[in-house]
């Protein structure tokens, strides 16, 4: 008899192990299939998690009880936090890990939740199923049967790997296998595919490194952790290195172009444009002098160094030639080549805003498979990803974040409604309500969403509720304390404006620039540190001293919201509403938006579109057309076609 | 419905005239035109004129003699496949064949819905629909300019301009947000002001373009003021009987004057004079000076009446006080009574006898007799640089605001980015400082019509005529 689960998950990447430990904590009976299990969550490129906007949503996706964050706490061997120059809402914290420790910390994870199955296999058939489910056949000729399935396959649908032009190798990753038969079999589906090409950096050996001509860049020293959830403790840190690129190089590669594989005319995928290889960069920038290189620890216990910076797809001779080049690195004997790879990935408009393939009820694409880049981006969709297919499979209501609420829904707005041309990643740009989305506040922003869901372990729930308490209790004491002059004038003597003469509020105080919160917690004293005081403190800092434009980008989401609650049904006749454009038609026929706000952010559907489409919407209803019954579900405007089913 | 509607209208107006022009749109044109003139052939040449005889489609009566002129979507007025019927003028042809129009299967256009739908094809984007309305409305040169100008997307590509300059600032201070270990080092913020500073400065210039650009549509308040028998009636008589093609009367507009339209120098005014109702007004308490105060209010010129030679009375000098703000033009009236005396200079201000002048608002004198002409052309010189002193001066070299939407939505975006400058400067952080920049982007994107509002879209279509 076939093993029966409700939730299937295929992969076993960032994407795949946030999936499976969310459709289990969530009840579901979920199997997770891989062909590796020692490699579950492997850090496959660099070993960072986090950075400007990533580490924002590492702490989303562990604020919705996720792994990612619980993990890097635990692997991490290097802290920075980026942009701390800057406001709060743009900090961006980044670890190092140990490539080796992160996937054994999350199979850790995994294995501590109940109705888990962690199996290695690799899946060669999904079969869409009637009322028995999908059926998921190995290579080892096993089956199993899934309610839903969750496909999050990376880099590894026909996956190709070029090192310089003469190889072209298959595989999902160096070492490993592509696959090429679940490609053929969801094409076979009906799924769209398409293909991009990214690229990872030559790794070296640290004992051949001369130091002393690099820069050192040593951790900030914060205790900082980015799960709410963890108190893992910390391991020793080790520190990355800066040098910097010059004309020796830019010769080199130069001289070489023409065996790149991706200037020698192998590759025909597009590739990212905020990560080029170094070939890009001397080819598109052969003014610049040179480009940084930072060297980045492996791990703890080995002395490889990921070389960031200068990922490429020259031949293995011709790259360590090109890094002997570099100042500190003359004597350098590199311990694994760069390479570019392309592969399939699935065009993201196929996907409803639960990333359950329209027209496929059960079947959900997370990750790379999306065409995005990025541990945190796979993260991300895993989470909502394996969340809809255990809500589905419970017969719930779909778990859909908007983009005033996480980037997360930035990320999976972006992904269903305009699509991609270049592996999708994450930037601060790409959110609208950036002063809302911030590392700080992600536990108060998604854990009482994560909370009535049930996404959270009872241990979980626990600490969320301590979070929230701790940051009111601040909250509070800003409100409630009073500082004497002598103390207040302390804190403002450094150059925080004109000094009090009679008791004052910390939050008077605090509204002040220039004066921080933790400073004034220092002076009035009472505050007992705790886990999560300094993001608590950051949070009402936010609050106080930026509180009208808080209240502002408050509201403007509510306006926008309003937009989004004109929703459009998912039977529209696009190809009837012949005042729209021929382009916006088609592009609503295959995209079919949620709501008129949605289809405002499709490229190509311009504003006169959008006031036929109203129209149009209109008359239809109007018109006395048999008006299929919406959704029930406020929460998600993609989800109209449910009830339809 | 599986598909949109073919609209038709007249697109002249009913009457007499030599040619009638009938409009249609939508994708039964070429079958409702061949319905009307079967000799047409199947597939007519596009955007050439075809003489053709336009019969009934029921009877097969002979209605007229046309010419049929075919434009194919998307290359045409609306974006849709379109048809120009030229017949001859008069009450009877072109009804007749609006009518076989209409029973070949075209629906009759509402208000102003060609536009609208050149607009939802994106042909056009809303300042060049109000361009459209000024264009068929516009009775002054001046007007006619500025929205030729504006069709022509002048003013468009300047607001379009401002929306990429703010833009540029988020990309600006979002590279470094983003992307702070990159080689390239963060954009100083000096630069970013400066470029804030460019995009205050390009639209303070365009709003201050508004106030006379709103005059533009309505006409400049012009209000003669003046004692009984100050000769405010010749004048106004004088001013219109000059221009009497174009003048509209306006009646029943107020109960306490006349108003009318005229066009001076090229420049719409409002002429308002309170003196046909000296009569009634009799019986009211005699103010000194003779004028409806609520009209002072809003005016924006007074052409203050007072008999030649004569030295102004207490009255006359206390309501000059009281509209110190409103430029005054002193017309010496019934000069030629005065004959004997030396002729004044052409034009430019006569000086004026202390203490008359000092405090006021009097920006010319003229001397005028309604009688013989003399100083009226004078007038008609001097008026255009009082009420539009700023368009008289920049020429055509800014784009002209003529409505209170376009001043409200460059005036929002405006506050926005001084905040910005002041959040930026202030040292407030960039990713706050730039929660002013989509607000601003987003008043110009609906000026620009780059937003759905039903609102502002169903009002801006009402003042349409049809067939156009």
């Amino acid at each position: 008899m076939t093993p029966r689960y409700d939730v299937i998950v295929i992969g076993g990447g960032h994407a795949g192990v946030e999936a499976a430990a969310a459709s289990a904590r969530l009840g579901c009976r979920t199997l997770l299939l891989t062909p590796d299990l020692s490699r579950l969550g492997q850090l496959s490129c660099n070993p960072a998690i986090g950075g400007v906007a990533k580490g924002i949503v590492v702490r989303e996706v562990d604020a919705l009880g996720g792994l990612l964050g619980r993990a890097a706490d635990a692997a991490r061997i290097h802290f920075r936090m980026l942009n701390r120059s800057k406001g709060p809402a743009v900090w961006g914290p980044r670890a190092q890990c140990d490539r080796g420790l992160y996937p054994r910390m999350v199979r850790q994870a995994l294995e501590e939740l109940e109705g888990l199955e962690l199996f290695q296999e690799m899946v060669t058939r999904v079969e869409l199923g009637g009322e028995e489910g999908f059926g998921v056949e190995t290579l080892g000729g096993l089956r199993f049967q899934g309610k839903a399935v969750v496909v999050t396959t990376g880099t590894f649908l026909r996956g190709r790997i070029h090192v310089g032009t003469g190889t072209g190798i298959s595989g999902g990753r160096a070492g490993e296998a592509p696959s090429v038969e679940l490609a053929e079999a969801l094409e076979g589906l009906g799924l769209e595919m398409a293909r991009f090409k990214t690229g990872t950096p030559p790794r070296v050996d640290g004992r051949t490194v001369d130091f002393a001509r690099l820069k050192l860049q040593p951790g900030d020293g914060e205790s900082f952790r980015f799960s709410l959830y963890s108190r893992e403790a910390s391991l020793p840190e080790k520190p990355c290195w800066t040098t910097w690129t010059g004309e020796g190089l830019k010769k080199v590669v130069q001289e070489n172009l023409q065996r790149s594989a991706l200037y020698g005319g192998v590759i025909s995928g597009r590739g990212p444009r905020y990560c080029p290889s170094i070939e890009d960069k001397v080819v598109r920038f052969p003014e610049a002098a040179g480009h940084q290189v930072f060297l980045e620890p492996e791990g703890l216990e080995t002395s490889e160094l990921y070389v960031n910076g200068l990922s490429t797809s020259l031949p293995a001779d011709v790259q360590e030639v090109l890094l002997r080049t570099v100042p500190g690195l003359e004597e350098v004997r590199m311990t694994k080549v760069g390479y570019a790879i392309e592969y399939d990935y699935f065009p993201p408009h196929q996907l409803q805003s639960t990333l359950e393939v329209k027209g496929m009820p059960g079947l959900f694409l997370a990750g790379q498979v999306n065409g995005t880049t990025g541990y945190e981006e796979a993260a991300g969709q895993g989470l909502v990803a394996g969340a809809n297919a255990a809500l589905k499979v419970q017969a719930r209501r779909p778990f859909v974040l908007e983009r005033d609420q996480a980037y997360i829904g930035v990320l999976i707005d972006d992904l269903v409604t305009k699509g991609v041309d270049e592996p999708y990643r994450l930037f601060t740009s790409r959110a609208e309500f950036r002063v809302l989305l911030r590392q700080d506040n992600a536990a108060s922003r998604l854990g009482p969403l994560a909370r009535d869901l049930g996404l959270l372990t009872f241990r979980q729930e626990r600490a969320l509720k301590e979070r929230l308490a701790l940051e009111e209790t601040v909250r509070v004491w800003f409100r409630d304390t009073s500082l004497s002059p002598e103390v207040a004038n302390q804190v403002l003597g450094e150059g925080a404006g004109e000094h009090v003469s009679e008791a004052t509020r910390a939050v008077e105080l605090l509204k002040r620039p220039g004066v921080g919160a933790e400073r004034l917690a220092e002076a009035g004293g009472g505050l007992v540190e705790a886990e999560g005081m300094r993001d608590a403190m950051v949070a009402v800092e936010v609050e106080v001293k930026y509180q009208g434009y808080v209240a502002r980008e408050v509201e403007r989401a509510r306006r926008l919201r309003e937009q989004a609650d004109f929703q459009l049904h998912q039977d529209l006749p696009y190809r009837q509403f012949v005042t729209l454009s021929m382009e916006a038609r088609e592009k609503l026929e295959r995209i079919r938006p949620g709501s008129l706000a949605q289809a405002g952010r499709i490229p190509g559907v311009s504003p006169a579109d959008l006031q036929n489409l109203m129209m149009e919407v209109r008359r239809w209803k109007k018109d006395g057309q048999p008006r299929p019954t919406l959704s029930s579900s406020p929460a998600s405007p993609g989800h109209s076609e449910r009830n339809g089913e | 419905m599986a598909n949109a509607d073919t609209i038709v209208a007249l697109g002249t107006p009913p009457g007499v005239a030599a040619l009638s022009v009938i409009r249609l749109s939508g994708p039964s044109c070429a079958e409702i035109v061949r319905r009307i003139c079967p000799g047409i052939p199947a597939e007519p040449e596009p955007r050439r004129a075809m003489l053709a005889r336009a019969l009934d489609p029921d009877t097969g009566a002979s209605l007229d003699q046309v010419l049929v002129t075919v434009f194919p979507g998307p290359e045409s007025y609306t974006g849709e496949d379109m048809a120009e019927v030229s017949c001859h003028g008069g009450w009877l042809s072109p009804a007749l064949i609006l009518e076989a129009c209409l029973c070949a299967g075209a629906l009759r256009a509402q208000e102003g819905e060609f536009t609208r739908r050149a607009f939802l094809n994106g042909k056009m984007d809303l300042l060049q629909v109000e361009a459209v309305l000024d264009l068929i409305e516009s009775r002054t040169p001046a007007l006619h300019g500025a929205a030729v100008h504006q069709l022509e997307r002048g003013l468009s590509r300047r607001i379009g301009g401002l929306r990429e300059g703010l833009v540029d600032l988020e990309a600006m201070l979002m590279h470094h947000l983003d992307f702070p270990e990159e080689d390239d080092p963060p954009v100083p913020t000096p630069r970013i002001l400066a470029r804030a500073g460019d995009l205050v400065g390009m639209m303070e210039e365009l709003l201050r373009t508004a106030p006379e650009g709103e005059l533009l549509r309505e006409g400049a308040v012009t209000v003669l003021a003046g004692l009984p028998n100050s000769g405010k009636s010749s004048l106004f008589n004088a001013l219109l009987g000059e221009e009497r093609a174009i003048v509209t009367e306006v009646p029943g507009t107020t109960r306490d004057a006349l108003e009318a339209v005229v066009s001076l120098g090229g420049f719409p005014f409002r002429l308002v004079d309170t003196a046909g109702l000296r009569e009634t007004r009799e019986k009211v308490e005699r103010m000194g000076v003779e004028v409806a105060r609520r009209y002072l209010r809003g005016a924006d010129v007074i052409l203050f009446c007072v008999e030649a030679e004569r030295a102004l009375q207490v009255s006359e000098r206390r309501f000059l006080d009281e509209v110190a703000e409103t430029p005054v033009v002193l017309v010496r009236t019934k000069s030629d009574l005065h004959a004997g005396e030396e002729p004044r200079a052409p034009r430019g201000p006569e000086p004026l006898p202390e203490p008359e002048g000092a405090g006021h608002g009097i920006e010319g004198v003229v001397s005028l007799s309604a009688k013989t002409g003399r100083g009226l052309e004078q007038l008609r010189d001097l008026l255009p640089g009082l009420a539009f002193r700023g368009l008289v001066s920049s020429g055509a070299e800014i784009p002209v605001l003529t409505r209170r939407r376009h001043a409200g939505a460059i005036g929002v975006a405006l506050e926005e980015l001084r905040a910005f400058v002041e959040a930026l400067a202030g040292g407030l952080p960039a990713e706050v400082a730039a929660t002013h920049l989509r607000p601003a982007e987003t008043a110009l994107e609906e000026l620009l019509g780059v937003i759905p509002r039903e609102e502002v879209l169903d009002r801006l279509f009402q003042d349409f005529c049809i067939g156009k």
